[in-house]
């Protein structure tokens, strides 16, 4: 059901979730609570694996947990508690929002947003070739290490190859998208227009973190 | 270093991410002047490869490695528009997909990482990297990129009220240094090893400037990098004076974000000057 609903109603309500999240001071273990309990409402009418979303979102945790330590041992354990819990919800909305949007739709949304076009493409081809290189990298590794590992030199040496590498092969995309009539830009199909479904999801899914802020800050 | 959401007070995260709009449009701007468009898949490639560089793990001996990280090579290859450009699409990507880095941060992260860290890896390489102390200015890019960028981050945190110990805040900026070091010998490194390949992937950069400029700049930006760090954490003679006489309230609920907005102030006023006076002497 969220997955349906348009990329730029789905980026508004996360903003919004973010900045209600970073801006809140009181009650913060409280509100973490409420605010939980909307973002897990939304991952399973998403019908995303909760365990695993969860779990994933706990990456950030370690971080967290080291500069919360430190507030802690300086004797602010409110805003160690702060921070856990504010880089947890946070990564939360931002995890629910990529899994519930194509990288595509969400930077066609940039785009008409006015974000600088040149950037977005760039953006586009280097989550296109990610893995590619990256594969290849972990290749390159793997020889290495059946040759007994890499020295410094040896090393340097390898990235300078996966650098050749990429370098030609980004020549040989550009060279196949002109032949195949690449003007410099992508088209897209999708008209960009809001259905009247997605206003009134980004003003109900968005008016759920002002919600819970407000109910918590009155009756606590 | 990535920093989360959640970290920074909202001064500081809403004033830098006001600051690297118009920074990345500029970017942004510059790398598609000096590019042709349609280069778009190579800096996405390249962006590629800089995740990719992650897996090749360096020895340094003692049982650990470093891995490169990437500004000054980009740099010096691209040239410091476009990189900043890939970078900033990396630090996007790492936020979004990889949840390594808040969204409401992204700002503060491309500052540091995309603008700062590129721009300080290309200014050695930009002055010197045409004379007789190549090597060395690749290897100081390389040092200069990683320490602004971790100072900054570094100067972020404790702006927004992210208490740290004194030791542990040494320990940190020994880390920095030594993963300083080692991204300039790392970055001398692959550059060599470029050139052996093909000497044409490396840029060539124009004429020598002279060494007073490059030393003011230099300078410039050793004093900002340590006094952006020193300044946060060490309170200054009027807040310390305002806290023994007992009015320190009024004096820190404005502080942070008059400090920042002061510091845009001072920076655009000094963009306009520069603009005149190059425009005098053209």
């Amino acid at each position: 059901m969220i997955h349906r609903r348009a990329a730029g109603a789905k980026l508004a309500v996360a903003a919004v979730f973010l900045v209600t999240v970073a801006t809140a001071h009181r009650h913060l273990l409280a509100l973490s609570a409420g605010w939980l309990v909307v973002l897990v409402s939304g991952v399973l009418v998403a019908k995303l694996p909760v365990g695993g979303i969860v779990s994933r979102t706990a990456a950030v945790l370690p971080f967290s947990a080291l500069f919360a330590l430190f507030s802690w041992m300086e004797g602010f354990p409110q805003t160690a508690l702060g921070l856990m819990v504010k880089s947890y919800l946070s990564a939360l909305v931002v995890l629910l929002l990529v899994a519930t949007t194509p990288l595509p739709e969400l930077v066609r949304t940039l785009e008409s947003a006015r974000a600088p076009q040149f950037l977005l493409m760039v953006v586009q081809f280097l989550y296109r070739y990610i893995f590619v290189v990256v594969e290849e990298a972990v290749n390159m590794r793997t020889a290495a290490a059946m040759r007994g590992g890499l020295r410094f030199q040896a090393a340097a040496g390898a990235l300078a190859t996966l650098f050749a590498r990429s370098y030609s092969r980004a020549e040989h995309i550009h060279r196949a998208m002109i032949a195949r009539g690449f003007q410099g830009h992508f088209r897209s199909m999708a008209t960009g227009t809001l259905a009247a479904g997605d206003v009134i999801f980004a003003f109900t899914a968005g008016a759920l973190p002002l919600l819970v802020r407000t109910l918590g800050e009155v009756l606590l | 270093m990535h920093i989360p959401d959640g970290f920074l007070s909202t001064p500081v995260w809403a004033a830098l991410d006001a600051l690297a709009l118009p920074a990345t449009g500029l970017a942004a701007r510059a790398a598609q002047r000096g590019f042709d468009e349609s280069k778009a898949p190579l800096l996405g490639v390249m962006g590629a490869f800089i995740f990719a560089a992650q897996m090749i793990n360096f020895p340094v001996g003692m049982g650990t490695s470093g891995h490169l990280v990437g500004g000054a090579l980009l740099a010096c290859t691209l040239g410091p528009a476009p990189a900043s450009v890939v970078m900033t699409a990396i630090v996007a990507i790492q936020a979004f997909v990889f949840q390594d880095g808040g969204v409401l941060a992204l700002g503060p992260n491309v500052l540091n990482m995309a603008i700062a860290g590129v721009l300080a890896g290309y200014l050695p390489y930009h002055l010197w990297g045409g004379g007789r102390f190549r090597r060395a200015a690749i290897f100081a890019g390389g040092v200069l990129s990683v320490i602004s960028s971790a100072v900054l981050a570094l100067a972020e945190l404790l702006l927004s009220g992210v208490r740290m110990p004194r030791p542990v805040l040494g320990v940190s900026l020994t880390l920095f240094a030594v993963s300083a070091l080692l991204e300039g010998a790392i970055t001398v490194a692959v550059i060599a090893a470029l050139e052996r390949i093909q000497p044409g992937f490396v840029r060539q950069p124009a004429r020598a400037p002279s060494m007073l400029l490059g030393g003011l700049g230099l300078c410039a930006v050793m004093l900002a990098a340590g006094g952006l760090v020193f300044a946060s954490t060490a309170p200054d003679g009027i807040e310390q004076l305002a806290m023994r006489a007992g009015i320190a309230k009024p004096l820190a609920a404005y502080g942070n974000g008059a400090g920042i907005a002061g510091v845009g102030l001072v920076f655009v006023l000094l963009l306009a000057g520069g603009r005149m006076a190059r425009r005098r002497s053209a």
